[in-house]
């Protein structure tokens, strides 16, 4: 034919199954965000940390097999205990999973500022631009228009979390040329990358019921901050205050014979104790005894303590900490020091919050729950009068 | 319209559906053919409704359908990919470029990007949107807006293409482009089109046939044509110049004559043709400048049909 | 396009304009909303036409005092508008836009709309029930607008226009949205209007809707002022545009053979399927004047005989298109 139709022409090609509807959505959603130029700064350094991961594993891998490349390192991991240098192989796991354990620690803070980039335009700009009756009069249900959204949140937290954390394992791997290695650490590998889908889902959940509740995406961006940094402030001033009362009542209530006494609940002192040892039972020794008693009465009752569950994040990083196992990792390290005390002491000061990790679960369960709810009611089905 | 073998676009069968105390359809039943049909109806009588419930995004409380031979009951996602569908109210995907809206239209279709990348270029060019397809969609005029509607409608080539309201906002140029589209479509390309709309020109320019629904039910449904019944004898006639004389001279041959505004309507005496008309025009000097049947327009059948409810 | 402006407005001293702009100019920064417009607009009722963009919005905001020309002077009523509390009381207008409060019922929106004007409550009241009853609205004033279908909200829109008795009216786009019913319920009210008096001005974007109220029109593109007057005077005026009038006889080519042999018939087209023609003249008069004889002539039947621009549609395509 000489001269070609000009006008509209038909379209015979094949159309994709269901189920992959959702992927459509994700792909656009990320092509967009990705032209953000300060998003790409941000995940940029989000690596950071990764690259600290893959070096920490690999100076562990290379000290496993006494490698004279690692000679360098060794002073500058002087903070660590001697013992635990001396023998990695023993404390190989532990390590790994406090590397893991810190690097999450960091990678949870720079996924709440991708969320906060990413996410609050996602559903907010829908509803402000009226999208959805486009949305929804194509082949598409409102779980593929929630599946989508939620994709382009997790692509971002994937990349900053689930990523680095299966090529530092790699890497990891390699510089330890041992295959037990794999063994004994694919707990943790499994750990951290069912940590970060629980990021995904917990935190994406959060964020689009937050970003379909409001027409104006600033507002939203505004409440994920209050979410996250006034939570967080709220839990310390609680803690806070409870930890004044406590002490309150413990020295200010006791009448003063007691001040000096031995703690009921006995606990002795140790043959090796230098606090105590060769010094005379005076009232200045028995008072540090006491304030040493009250200190482990008081780290026994934290372990019940509910008031650190008030901030979100707390709580990813409660059942984050259960995933890895840092606190039996730390337990593990504590045993080298010598008294009691001095145990507890270490494990407060680096373990984090030992309250039931069910009840991290629990909330975060629970706040999921209530963002499906919101979503639901919010982005209402066409099945409706007006 | 019956028999198996008279193809058939979609059907309803005995559609209801309430939303509390107010019925949105009522047994509706109701088969349409292919081709362009007009939907009319006052506001609330269910047109919005009953284009959902063909969308599949309603599910009726009592009664079934088919459309393209497929029960929407069961397979709504099936059937949305055969329709594209331009909604009444202003919509847009946020952020994006002309072109990027439509090729997206079509990726959530499920076309292949590439496709859907090359399907988008070729309708903006037929909707008339060449030239701003690198723009934000944000910064498209109202008319502009309609056209891309359309184009994300078109892109995945559907059966059927569902249009609400398309010239709301538009100015007479805009308005005689999208219905030459719309015709086009309908007429030239073999797709059927559902045109629903206030705007009685709009309809009878574009269908030939049309459905008028009123408080959920179907009050009237056939092609224009026929529905447009000449009155046989009755004729509005202008004049050049507003005359009385002239009335006066054919009533007094037997002519029924109303004066509405500056038009004549006569109802000639049985057995005469317009030749009449002519010889009195002739005779007494007059130009006859407007001479037609007296049809009723579709602005009447309708607001019939309604006043009959 | 003509070469001189088309203005068929009988100037006749004794009837005074309702609306008049003197050379009135309006920009914004380096836009130009309306370019030096002269214009007047006589009592009765008057549409308003114009592609996007032409300046339409701009002309009624100026008119009712919402906008300061930039240059020139806008008059309403023989009085400058700009600036001129008392004169707005005598203006009514019912804008484009959808902004009611939604919370409230019609007639506490009315009656607000009556208090700001400057009515007291009693009287706000009962100004508001008049008015919705003028328009049609007693049944459902009761009701908060939000639940009101777009026919009513343009009904609600047109009573708080009226709410003062104005004697002049302007109407934008006061047909969007509302069903058939509800357009020719609004359309008797305007013309009811009209009849006791009161001048409308109705913008519109719907031609056939513009000429199914009045044949006198305002025309503008691009901000000037394109014609004005009523709408067959114009079409006659645009003299450079032949005339397509259409027959229908039983006997298309002898019929059309005919008509070639005189000379005012630019072109005839012969269109079969609707045993039709369409003559192309540019001397209408002489040709229409020629028809009766040329009916009683025998070898044809002129069964109909009708202009096909001798519309609204076809006069705005043809002046704002060249």
């Amino acid at each position: 034919m000489p001269i070609m139709e000009q006008g509209y022409q038909h379209w015979s090609g094949r159309l994709s199954g269901h189920s992959w509807r959702w992927l459509a959505i994700t792909r656009h959603g990320v092509r967009i965000q990705l032209r953000n130029r300060f998003l790409r700064y941000v995940l940029f350094a989000a690596w950071t940390p990764a690259l600290l991961l893959v070096g920490m594993l690999s100076i562990w891998g290379l000290l496993e097999r006494k490698s004279n490349l690692v000679a360098t390192f060794v002073e500058f991991m002087r903070f660590m205990n001697p013992n635990v240098i001396a023998d990695p192989r023993y404390y190989r796991v532990e390590i790994w999973r406090l590397s893991y354990g810190y690097f999450m620690h960091v990678e949870l803070f720079f996924s709440m500022i991708l969320i906060l980039l990413v996410g609050p335009g996602l559903i907010s700009q829908d509803l402000r631009v009226n999208a959805l009756p486009l949305y929804f009069s194509r082949p598409l249900r409102r779980v593929d228009y929630f599946l989508g959204k939620l994709g382009v949140i997790s692509f971002f937290l994937g990349m900053v979390t689930i990523l680095p954390t299966l090529i530092a394992y790699l890497f990891g791997l390699l510089f330890s040329l041992n295959l037990h290695v794999a063994v004994q650490t694919f707990g943790i590998l499994v750990g951290t990358l069912l940590y970060g889908l629980i990021i995904c889902l917990s935190a994406g959940t959060l964020m689009l019921a937050l970003s379909a509740l409001s027409r104006n995406s600033r507002y939203v961006a505004l409440f994920w901050l209050g979410l996250w940094f006034v939570s967080s402030v709220i839990s310390s001033v609680l803690a806070g205050v409870h930890h004044e009362e406590i002490r309150h009542a413990y020295f200010y209530n006791r009448p003063p014979a007691q001040i000096g006494a031995a703690n009921p609940q006995g606990v002795a002192t140790e043959p090796g104790d230098r606090m105590t040892s060769g010094l005379p039972q005076d009232g200045m020794a028995n008072a540090r005894q006491y304030w040493r008693n009250f200190q482990l009465q008081r780290l026994r009752d934290s372990q019940t303590d509910w008031r650190p569950m008030v901030s979100y994040t707390a709580n990813l990083l409660r059942i984050g900490a259960h995933l890895l196992g840092t606190n039996q990792a730390w337990e593990k390290l504590a045993k080298l020091e010598p008294d009691t005390w001095r145990r507890e002491r270490l494990l407060t000061r680096y373990a984090g919050p030992r309250y039931p990790w069910y009840w991290s679960a629990a909330v975060l369960a629970g706040l999921f729950g209530l963002s499906l709810c919101v979503l639901k009611w919010s982005i209402r089905s066409l099945d409706r009068l007006k | 319209m019956s028999g198996p073998d008279v193809p058939v676009l979609f059907e309803l069968a005995g559609v209801t559906k309430t939303y509390g105390s107010v019925t949105a359809l009522d047994n509706l039943s109701i088969r349409v053919p292919p081709g362009a049909t007009g939907l009319l109806g006052p506001n609330g009588s269910g047109k919005t409704t009953m284009i959902r419930t063909l969308l599949g995004l309603i599910r009726p409380d009592k009664g079934g359908g088919t459309v393209f031979g497929m029960d929407i009951l069961r397979r709504q996602l099936d059937i949305r990919r055969q329709i594209g569908f331009s909604p009444e109210d202003e919509c847009l995907f946020p952020g994006v470029q002309g072109i990027e809206f439509v090729a997206y239209a079509g990726e959530l279709v499920g076309m292949p990007s590439t496709d859907a990348m090359q399907r988008a270029h070729e309708v903006l060019d037929y909707a008339g949107l060449g030239e701003v397809r690198y723009r934000k969609v944000e910064s498209y005029s109202s008319g502009m807006k309609q056209r891309l509607k359309l184009a994300a409608a078109i892109v995945h080539d559907p059966k059927l293409l569902i249009l609400d309201e398309p010239t709301n906002g538009m100015d007479p140029a805009g308005r005689e482009d999208m219905l030459r589209l719309a015709c086009d479509l309908a007429n030239n390309k073999g797709m059927s089109v559902l045109f629903s709309s206030h705007l009685l020109p709009d309809v009878e320019a574009v269908c030939g046939h049309i459905v008028v629904l009123a408080g959920g039910r179907l009050l009237v449904q056939g092609g224009i044509r026929e529905l447009k019944q000449a009155h046989a004898g009755s004729f509005e006639l202008r004049l050049k110049s507003e005359d009385e004389d002239f009335a006066r001279r054919i009533s007094g041959l037997g002519c029924d004559v109303q004066i509405r505004g500056d038009m004549l309507l006569v109802k000639i005496p049985p057995g005469q043709t317009a030749a009449l008309l002519w010889r009195q025009a002739a005779e007494a000097n007059y130009q006859i400048r407007h001479l037609r049947p007296q049809r009723s327009t579709l602005e009447e059948v309708f607001l019939k049909a309604v006043e009959q409810t | 396009m003509c070469s001189q402006m088309v203005n068929t407005v009988a100037g006749s001293a004794e009837v005074k304009p309702i609306v008049a702009f003197h050379d009135a100019s309006k920009w914004y920064g380096n836009v130009i909303g309306i370019n030096k417009l002269t214009l007047r607009i006589m009592p009765g009722i008057t549409g308003l036409l114009g592609p996007n963009g032409a300046g339409k919005s701009t002309l009624l905001q100026m008119a009712t005092g919402q906008l300061r020309p930039s240059q020139g002077k806008v008059e309403v009523l023989g009085q400058r508008v700009w600036n001129n509390p008392p004169l707005n009381q005598r203006i009514g207008l019912c804008p484009e836009q959808d902004a009611l409060y939604e919370w409230m019922t019609g007639k506490d929106f009315v009656a607000t709309c009556a208090r700001l004007a400057g009515w007291s409550r009693p009287d706000a009241a009962r100004k508001a029930d008049d008015t919705l009853e003028a328009v049609g609205m007693t049944r459902h004033k009761s009701r908060p607008v939000r639940g009101y279908s777009k026919g009513m909200r343009q009904r609600t829109k047109l009573a708080q226009a009226l709410v003062n008795d104005p004697d002049v009216l302007f109407l934008d786009e006061p047909m969007t949205g509302t069903d058939p019913v509800a357009r020719r319920d609004l359309m008797d009210i305007v013309q009811q209007l009209a009849a006791q008096g009161k001048s409308v001005v109705v913008s519109s974007h719907v031609l056939y809707e513009v000429q199914a109220l009045t044949p006198n029109i305002i025309l503008l593109n691009r901000g000037r002022l394109l014609a004005q007057g009523h709408i067959r005077q114009i079409r006659d005026l645009m003299d450079q545009h032949p005339h397509h009038i259409v027959l229908v006889s039983n006997n298309c080519r002898a019929l059309a053979a005919e008509l070639f042999t005189h000379p005012d018939v630019d072109g005839i087209r012969l269109i079969p399927k609707d045993s039709s023609l369409v003559v192309e003249t540019r001397l209408p008069d002489a040709f229409y004047a020629r028809l009766p004889q040329l009916a009683a002539q025998g070898d044809w039947t002129i069964d109909e005989v009708y202009s096909q621009d001798d519309n609204l549609d076809a006069v705005f395509h043809y002046l704002v298109n060249s």
